[in-house]
C-alpha cells in the first residue's frame, strides 16, 4: 500500500498522472474537434444529417466547390495580405519599441507596461474602438490626415473596397503590437551588455551591433515572435464583424471570417469545415517552425 | 619613457555618487599596470572610463598623445578582455577573433591569416572551428585575449580576467598574460580585487579605494614603505597586524596597548607620549628565545607544511607567520621580536603613514 502511495507522490506514478490528465484534456476539447473537423470535410452535411455521425462520404468535392467559389480567390489575397501585412507590421514596429524600451531613460518600464493595455483588451472592443477612429466623415484618423495634410478628400476605410483590407490590418497591427513588443523585450534583455561592450571596442558601429549581435543572438526569439504572429493572425476574429464584416463585397474577407460565415451564417457546415482544414494546413507550418525556433532556448 | 595613456584631474559622477575623484595617472608605453582596490573603490569605472564605456565627467584622457573624451569606444583603438570574456556565443572561435578585422578592412583571406597566426601564438589552432560553449573556462580566457591581441591595440584593458578560473589555473594565466605582455610589447592595465595578482603582474601597481587612488608605485616600493595604514593592510598577505601603542619617554620606543605592554624599540624618534598605530607584518615577526621583545599566548596554529600561521590570545589579535613547521602549539606562549626598521608607524586618527 505505501509502495502505491509513494509512487504516486513522487515516484514515476504522479508523473504519469499528471501528463495523462493533460493529455486527456487536449484529446478530448482539442483532438477530438479537430478530428470530427477533417472528417466533416469530406462528407456532405446538411440540416437532417446534422446530429449524426454517419454522413454520405463526399470524397474531395467540398474543397473543388469552395476552391470553385468566385469569391476564393479574393478571400485567399486577402487573407495573405492580412496575415503578412499584420505580422510584418507588428513585428518591425514591436521590435523597433522593444528596443526603444531597452534604452534607460526615466518610467521606460511603467511606459512600457502601459502598452500591454492594447493587448489586454477583447478584439471586439478593440474592433469598435478602431470602428470610430476610421470611421469616414468623423473618424479621427481622417481628421489627423487631412489637418497634417496627407489627404485631401475624406478616405472610406471601412466601405471603399480598396481600403477596407487595410482598416482591420491597421487595427490587428495596433491589436498585436504590445505582444510582439514584449516577447522581443523579453528577448533583447536577455541578450549580455557586455557583448555590445565588446562589439563596439571591436569597432562595430550601431548598425553592425544590430546585425551581428541583434539579430542573431534573436534569431529564436523571432522565430517564436513570427510563428506566434501567424498563428494568431489566423485566429483573428473579432475585429472582422466589429470593423467591416468582411465587406463591402467581400473585399476585406478572409478566410476565417468565411468560415465562420459558411458554416453560421449560411449553415453550410461542411464548407465552413472545409475552409477551416484548409487553414489548418498553414497554423500546422506556423507551428512546426514555432517548435522548431523554441527547441533550444539556452544559449551557449 | 613615452606615456601611452594619461589621465589628468578625472572624476566621475553617477548622479549624486562620485565615482572617480581627481585621479591622475600617467602609464608609459610598455608598462604593465595594476589597478587594485576592494570591490567600489572605482578601479573599473576607471578601466571602462579608458575603454570609453563610460563617460568622464570632468578632467582630460589621452592615450597616445590624443584626447580621447568624447571619442567612441570603437575609434579609441583599445582592446578589452572582459570578466567574463563577452565571447560572441553565436560566431566559432575563427569568428569571434576574426569580428574586429571586418571593420578594419581586411578581405577574408587576411583575416583567416592573422587569425592563424594569432592562435599559433596563444595556442588555440586546434579549437579555431569551435564554439564558445565548447570550450573550457581556460579555452574561453584564451580566445578573449587572442580577440584583443589581433588587431595590435594601442593599450589592453583586462577587467579582472582571471576571476572565473580555478585557483591552479589562475596561477598559470597570470603568467602567461604577464609573458604575452612582454612579447607583444604592449601596454597594458590589468583591473584585480586580488592583491597578490596586482604584486606579482605589474610593473606599477596604483591602489585604490572609495573612487581615490591611494598610492601608485612599483610593487615592492608598496610593501615596503605604504603611504597609509590602508595601503598598508592591503598589499602583503596575510595583512598587517595593527596595534595602538604610546611612544615611550625616550621616544626611540613604542608601548604597545596589549596585555604585558611590551616595549618595541623604534628605528627613528618622535614626540614621547604621542599616540600611534604599529604596523607589524606577519612575516617580519620572528621567534626568538633569546631575547624576546614580547610574548604573547597563541589561541590556533595551522600549518600548511612550508609556512606556519599562528593566532594570538591577545586583544587585537596578531597573526605571525614562520618558516616551515611551529615548534609552539595552541596554548603556549611565543616568544617573538621584530627588527626596528620593520615598525611601520601610522597617525591613528589620519592613518597616514609617519
Amino acid at each position: 500500500m505505501r509502495r502505491i502511495l509513494s509512487s504516486v507522490t513522487d515516484g514515476r506514478g504522479f508523473d504519469i498522472l499528471l501528463v495523462s490528465i493533460t493529455m486527456i484534456f487536449l484529446l478530448a476539447l482539442s483532438g477530438m474537434p479537430l478530428v470530427y473537423n477533417v472528417v466533416m470535410s469530406f462528407q456532405e452535411v446538411d440540416m437532417f444529417n446534422l446530429n449524426t455521425f454517419s454522413r454520405p462520404y463526399a470524397g474531395l468535392e467540398n474543397y473543388r466547390e469552395v476552391v470553385s467559389q468566385p469569391e476564393f480567390g479574393l478571400i485567399l489575397k486577402n487573407t495573405a495580405f492580412f496575415v503578412f501585412g499584420s505580422i510584418a507590421g507588428q513585428f518591425v514596429l514591436g521590435f523597433a519599441l522593444a528596443m526603444f524600451f531597452m534604452m534607460r531613460f526615466p518610467f521606460a518600464a511603467t511606459i512600457r507596461g502601459v502598452f500591454l493595455v492594447s493587448w489586454v483588451m477583447p478584439g471586439l472592443v478593440v474592433g469598435a474602438l478602431w470602428g470610430w477612429i476610421l470611421a469616414g466623415d468623423f473618424g479621427v484618423l481622417n481628421a489627423i490626415l487631412k489637418g497634417i495634410g496627407v489627404i485631401d478628400s475624406t478616405m472610406f476605410w471601412k466601405s471603399d473596397p480598396r481600403l477596407s483590407i487595410w482598416a482591420v490590418t491597421i487595427a490587428n497591427i495596433w491589436l498585436g503590437l504590445a505582444f510582439n513588443m514584449m516577447l522581443l523585450s523579453v528577448g533583447l534583455a536577455a541578450i549580455p551588455r557586455d557583448l555590445y561592450e565588446a562589439a563596439e571596442l571591436d569597432g562595430a558601429n550601431g548598425w553592425h551591433r544590430f546585425t551581428t549581435m541583434t539579430l542573431p543572438m534573436m534569431r529564436s526569439t523571432i522565430g517564436a515572435v513570427l510563428a506566434l504572429g501567424l498563428i494568431y493572425t489566423l485566429q483573428q476574429f473579432d475585429l472582422f464583424p466589429a470593423i467591416t464584416e468582411g465587406g463591402p463585397a467581400n473585399s476585406s474577407n478572409v478566410a476565417q471570417y468565411w468560415a465562420w460565415q459558411y458554416s453560421f451564417l449560411l449553415f453550410d457546415f461542411a464548407k465552413g469545415a472545409t475552409v477551416s482544414v484548409m487553414m489548418l494546413g498553414f497554423v500546422l507550418i506556423a507551428s512546426i517552425v514555432y517548435v522548431w525556433s523554441t527547441r533550444h532556448e539556452v544559449r551557449g | 619613457m613615452t606615456p601611452q595613456i594619461e589621465i589628468a584631474s578625472v572624476d566621475k559622477h553617477y548622479g549624486a555618487y562620485h565615482a572617480l575623484k581627481d585621479i591622475n595617472l600617467t602609464i608609459p608605453r610598455g608598462a604593465f599596470t595594476a589597478l587594485v582596490g576592494p570591490s567600489g573603490c572605482g578601479k573599473s569605472t576607471l578601466l571602462r572610463s579608458i575603454a570609453g564605456l563610460e563617460s568622464i565627467t570632468s578632467g582630460n584622457l589621452r592615450i597616445a598623445g590624443t584626447e580621447m573624451s568624447g571619442v567612441p569606444p570603437r575609434k579609441r583603438d583599445v582592446a578589452m578582455v572582459f570578466q567574463s570574456y563577452a565571447l560572441y556565443p553565436h560566431m566559432n572561435v575563427l569568428g569571434n577573433l576574426t569580428y574586429s578585422l571586418r571593420f578594419k578592412g581586411f578581405n577574408k583571406e587576411q583575416a583567416r591569416k592573422k587569425a592563424d597566426e594569432v592562435a599559433q601564438v596563444i595556442g588555440l589552432t586546434e579549437l579555431l572551428e569551435r564554439y564558445p560553449r565548447e570550450l573550457s573556462g581556460g579555452q574561453r580566457q584564451r580566445v578573449a585575449m587572442g580577440r584583443a591581441i589581433i588587431c595590435e591595440p594601442k593599450a589592453f584593458l583586462f577587467d579582472e580576467p582571471l576571476s572565473n578560473l580555478d585557483a591552479a589555473l589562475r596561477v598559470h594565466m597570470r603568467m602567461e598574460i604577464r609573458a604575452l605582455h612582454d612579447r607583444l610589447g604592449a601596454t597594458s592595465v590589468y583591473v584585480t580585487h586580488d592583491q597578490v595578482e596586482a604584486m606579482t603582474m605589474a610593473d606599477h601597481v596604483v591602489v585604490m579605494r572609495a573612487g581615490v587612488i591611494e598610492q601608485q608605485g612599483a610593487p615592492l616600493e608598496l610593501y615596503d614603505n605604504p603611504a597609509n595604514k590602508f595601503v598598508a593592510g592591503f598589499i602583503g598577505s596575510p595583512a598587517m597586524n595593527f596595534l595602538d601603542a604610546t611612544v615611550a619617554e625616550d621616544g626611540r620606543s613604542a608601548r604597545l596597548e596589549i596585555a604585558g605592554k611590551p616595549v618595541l624599540p623604534l628605528a627613528r624618534t618622535l614626540q614621547p607620549g604621542r599616540e600611534v598605530t604599529v604596523g607589524l607584518r606577519p612575516e617580519h615577526l620572528r621567534i626568538d628565545t633569546a631575547a624576546p621583545r614580547l610574548q604573547v599566548p597563541v589561541r590556533v596554529v595551522e600549518s600548511t607544511g612550508s609556512l606556519t600561521y599562528s593566532t594570538t590570545e591577545t586583544e587585537p589579535e596578531l597573526m605571525i607567520v614562520e618558516q616551515g613547521r611551529g615548534r609552539y602549539r595552541a596554548g603556549e606562549t611565543l616568544p617573538l621580536t621584530i627588527a626596528p626598521e620593520d615598525i611601520h608607524l601610522f597617525d591613528p586618527t589620519s592613518g597616514t603613514a609617519l
